[in-house]
């Protein structure tokens, strides 16, 4: 769905690259995420992908169209929901999806349904100017279901919001997975990359430095122990356990099965622990 | 792509209708209109106005209709309230054997001395039989002033069409809406198509809207629509220029505001400085505007004419269009 092939983008027009070298591929109903900490460059390539910016050294394709000689009808496929929401202001909600149903040469979606979905029911009449940040931001979401976009980008969807909206975005962005919808994450926030990616791209000084599935990182990278803490003669014993290591497997069992266990985690590493193993930077 | 235009103007025209300064734009060409009627003089007005008293001499009366508007009066008092009025009026009054004339003061001189010279053709007993020049008139009723006014009015609007797409400009900056629009199959031409038709749209309804109200229906629609269309042009360009160079609706429309000096540069060169001294003013599309639409509203211009003073303006768009292209196409990215 995406083929990105040595990629550079300069803003300076000169050696400073903001991208540099970056090759990557998405294939068709993959989630993808693009992590990295602020200025990596995420919105740069993301910005090339959709067209935003021109491309200046490399060769990209989306959604089956070659991004140096783009044409109008690429946006069909498209869809795209910004990080900074971007909706007219003095337009209500549902205006603003009717305008922009308009734009389309395909099929779109009803903009009832789409207000319905992101929790804007009852708001549809109201000016988008007096929505709250986080209510806009559902907005602009919405926005980029309308055209039944087969290429999803996905800009930081779920920053600002409060935790129950910010779910519900979550299970949305899975239900459009689910039906087939390839999707283009870019986030700094690993836990909903974690959640949600198949593979995921750690971007940094505009270089990717690793690319796999949130999986394959863990047991790459995280440590093979458990960590149990259980009562033994009215006492909390903390204790870990390697889950390779034999006799500590069978301890393990013992344990279960003679004391009462109070908490029980794998040492697995969170993907930031991991980015910062990778890339020696944190992700904000 | 034309649905796509007719979206980009329906989205516009639904925000300017709510918005109050679009709103009050859009009625600037009636409030024109009406000024130019309230403040310049009809053709009527120009003619001289007479109060004499009722019955005291028919003879005069009649003869004194040839020649002005007679307002007949009962009394002295009524008359010399008449006189008082706004307007320019005076009182040929018996005095004894004579006339007197009574005016308020602040009367032009001609109206006093046509006044004193009416009289005494009369006492002469000077009928119009008596003189040796033939009028030949063109039946034209409407006086210089108001064509000039008329005239200028028609280009302002033109700018307020540019002043309009500069606000819808900013509001699409303001509110980030553009890399939106980006992502939809909406090419830039469609989009600036799209923009450009509510300024325009102002630009010749504001003007007939004006022409039919100052009463200049009976000049050639189709030469006066050409000369708009082309002078407008190049205000809708300033207007996208200035609407991307801007995050504020003032200072966008603060900046539009500088296009009234060419105009009314080019509108002064033609009606006040000489022949020798026009050359320096080609250079501005409001000069050849102002000269087309003078033609069209006294109807002496011909096709050839109209075209040439069309061209020439279009030629000056396209300069300017050259110019700031690049521009704007870098500001809609």
């Amino acid at each position: 769905m995406i083929k990105v092939k040595n990629l550079y983008h300069s803003y300076s027009n000169d050696d400073n690259y903001a991208v540099k070298d970056v090759s990557f591929e998405v294939t068709k109903g993959e989630i993808f995420g693009f992590l990295g900490p602020s200025g990596a460059g995420k919105s740069t390539t993301q910005n090339i992908l959709t067209g935003l910016l021109e491309l200046q050294k490399g060769e990209v394709s989306v959604a089956g169209y070659d991004i140096k000689k783009i044409i109008p009808k690429m946006f069909n496929k498209i869809g795209m929901s910004f990080e900074q929401s971007n909706v007219y202001s003095k337009l209500t909600a549902k205006e603003n999806l009717e305008f922009y149903r308009k734009l389309f040469d395909v099929k779109t979606r009803n903009p009832d349904e789409l207000l319905r979905l992101v929790g804007l029911k009852g708001k549809e009449n109201k000016k988008t100017g007096d929505f709250s940040k986080g209510m806009k931001h559902r907005l602009t979401f919405a926005r980029s279901m309308i055209n039944n976009p087969e290429l999803w980008f996905l800009d930081e969807p779920t920053t600002g919001l409060d935790p129950a909206i910010a779910s519900e975005i979550k299970n949305i962005i899975k239900e459009q997975n689910d039906k087939g919808v390839t999707i283009f994450l870019t986030t700094h926030n690993m836990y909903i990359a974690e959640e949600l990616c198949n593979r995921v791209a750690f971007i940094i000084d505009g270089e990717i430095k690793l690319i796999d599935s949130p999986k394959n990182l863990k047991l790459q990278y995280g440590d093979k122990l458990v960590e149990v803490e259980y009562i033994e003669n009215g006492n909390l014993i903390q204790e870990t356990f390697s889950t390779v290591i034999k006799s500590d497997k069978k301890k393990l069992q013992n344990l279960i099965g003679k004391h009462e266990i109070q908490t029980m985690h794998t040492k697995e590493a969170t993907l930031e622990e991991i980015f910062i193993k990778v890339t020696g930077r944190r992700l904000v | 792509m034309l649905r796509r235009i007719i979206s980009i103007f329906k989205r516009d025209l639904k925000v300017n209708l709510k918005d109050f300064i679009s709103l009050y734009i859009f009625v600037i060409p009636v409030l024109f209109a009406i000024a130019i009627n309230l403040f310049t003089p009809g053709i009527n007005d120009t003619t001289i106005n007479l109060a004499l008293l009722e019955g005291e001499n028919p003879e005069q009366v009649r003869y004194f209709k040839d020649f002005a508007k007679v307002e007949l009066f009962g009394d002295i008092d009524n008359i010399k309230s008449r006189v008082k009025a706004r307007d320019d009026i005076v009182a040929i009054l018996p005095n004894q054997e004579n006339y007197y004339i009574m005016s308020q003061g602040n009367e032009p001189k001609g109206v006093i001395e046509f006044a004193k010279i009416l009289n005494s053709f009369y006492q002469l007993d000077i009928q119009i039989e008596d003189t040796n020049v033939e009028i030949k008139d063109f039946k034209r009723t409407i006086p210089p002033l108001k064509k000039q006014l008329v005239n200028t009015a028609i280009l302002f609007i033109s700018i307020l069409g540019g002043m309009l797409i500069a606000i819808n400009i900013v509001e699409e900056k303001v509110d980030n809406t553009i890399s939106a629009i980006n992502l939809t199959p909406t090419t830039r031409k469609t989009f600036i198509l799209g923009k450009s038709i509510i300024g325009l749209l102002l630009a010749i309804f504001g003007s007939l809207v004006l022409i039919f109200i100052t009463g200049f229906t009976d000049t050639n629609l189709i030469q006066l629509l050409m000369i708009v269309f082309v002078s407008t042009l190049l205000s809708l360009l300033v207007g996208f220029i200035q609407g991307l160079n801007n995050d504020d609706i003032m200072n966008a429309a603060g900046s539009i505001k500088l296009l009234f000096l060419p105009l009314i540069a080019g509108a002064l060169a033609i009606e006040l400085l000489a022949d020798k001294w026009q050359k320096f003013f080609y250079w501005n599309p409001f000069y050849w505007a102002y000269k087309g639409n003078d033609a069209v509203l006294s109807k002496t211009g011909s096709w050839k004419e109209i075209l040439f003073y069309s061209s020439m303006v279009l030629i000056l768009s396209t300069v300017v269009y050259l110019f700031l292209a690049p521009k704007i196409r870098k500001g809609l990215e």
